[in-house]
């Protein structure tokens, strides 16, 4: 996911990003996106709308939620290449489940996948999760890495050579109101994705890590931070840390590099 | 593939046994036992999607594995390998590697549609 996340961060990036900055061209597949819930929605958003445009992928968007506004960076996207993002509206975990289990049957397999909030699907999943049974996560997360994993092949066969089938999933590690003494912790949730996701460690794998700050009256700071994975610059392999600025006035996203 | 290639030259794994009993303890004893009594299907369906199915020890549980990683519905699975990490596998994920590895799947043929039921948990003894 690096070369698309990193397409989004070059295109939307204000002040001090230089043209020089590449991205490893084999990066591993899958991402995983924690933190707030809005930026991590507009970040996953900003990934399917550039994926399908500058990569011309055809991108699968699970949500819970429709969009009742879209980032305002996105709109020049709108008449070019959206027919590529189909966003999906699935209400319940089961019914998650049962559309990706499904997509082996498509003519034309989606090369993204993104499922935006699975720790809402999980905690209101109809057949609630017994304590300590960590089935039901383990249970999407296998699929999604098993479904990606036949798509992938699938992709690789054909002759446009486009040969990889990328997940993007976004948790909220501390789901607001639904926090009871039965639920699982986060760690443990956090863990069987990170086991099928293959999101850290290795390094060739990468989360990215969005952090809320609060600084001023009309904008805050986030944080997104490549845990394994390093960008590359002429000069050799560098980490970069990089802050994501969201401007609620206008509910479009920036992204600057943090000077460290 | 140690396991495969030996049994495909000598139609026996005399040594490996030792090695997977000390890797996966008991679990290795009852997986061996759910390959001898040939419990483990490789379901596949026209868009070439598979999956396999494992009857558990009781004959009355269907357990769907996917074939890319190691995940199983069954609770061992969910207790000793996801929540304590205690285990590599539970006895059907095992049953199901070592019955690939030297052949003696079942195979079964199914329609795409029946393979995402199979696949979403809605046939067998999934979650």
């Amino acid at each position: 996911m690096a070369d698309i996340l990193g397409v989004v961060f070059r295109r939307f990036a204000s002040g001090t990003v230089t043209s020089d900055v590449i991205f490893p061209p084999d990066a591993e597949a899958n991402t995983l996106v924690l933190g707030d819930v809005n930026i991590s929605r507009s970040v996953l958003f900003l990934a399917a709308v550039t994926a399908a445009t500058d990569l011309g992928l055809k991108v699968l968007f699970f949500t819970q939620t429709p969009f009742q506004s879209l980032p305002s960076n996105t709109f020049f996207f709108m008449h070019v290449h959206l027919q590529n993002v189909k966003l999906v509206y699935v209400k319940t975990l089961e019914e998650l489940v049962e559309d990706i289990a499904s997509l082996h049957e498509l003519a034309s397999p989606p090369s993204l996948i993104i499922v935006d909030g699975l720790d809402h699907y999980l905690h209101r999943s109809r057949v609630r999760p017994l304590q300590d049974d960590l089935s039901p996560v383990a249970h999407v997360a296998a699929l999604l890495h098993d479904t990606a994993a036949f798509l992938s092949q699938i992709l690789q066969n054909r002759a446009d050579g486009q040969g990889l089938c990328r997940v993007m999933v976004s948790f909220q590690s501390e789901c607001e109101g639904s926090r009871d003494s039965e639920a699982l912790a986060p760690e443990l949730l956090l863990c069987v994705l990170d086991r099928y996701l293959q999101v850290s460690g290795g390094g060739i794998c990468q989360s990215c890590v969005l952090r809320w700050y609060s600084s001023g009256t009309w904008c805050c700071w986030q944080e997104v931070l490549w845990s394994s994975g390093s960008f590359h610059t002429k000069n050799g392999i560098t980490n970069l840390p990089w802050l994501v600025v969201h401007k609620f006035n206008t509910f479009g996203l920036t992204f600057r590099i943090k000077n460290t | 593939m140690d396991l495969q290639r030996t049994y495909s030259e000598t139609n026996q794994i005399p040594d490996l046994l030792i090695a997977l009993r000390f890797v996966f303890g008991q679990c290795a004893l009852q997986a061996l036992d759910l390959v001898d009594q040939r419990s483990v299907t490789c379901l596949s369906s026209p868009s070439g999607r598979k999956a396999f199915q494992v009857l558990g020890g009781s004959g009355r549980l269907l357990y769907t594995c996917f074939t890319s990683c190691h995940y199983c519905p069954c609770p061992a699975f969910s207790f000793s390998v996801l929540r304590r990490n205690e285990s590599l596998m539970c006895k059907h994920l095992l049953a199901a590697c070592l019955s690939q590895a030297m052949g003696l799947c079942q195979q079964e043929q199914v329609s795409d549609q029946k393979m995402t039921h199979i696949l979403s948990g809605q046939t067998g003894a999934s979650t």
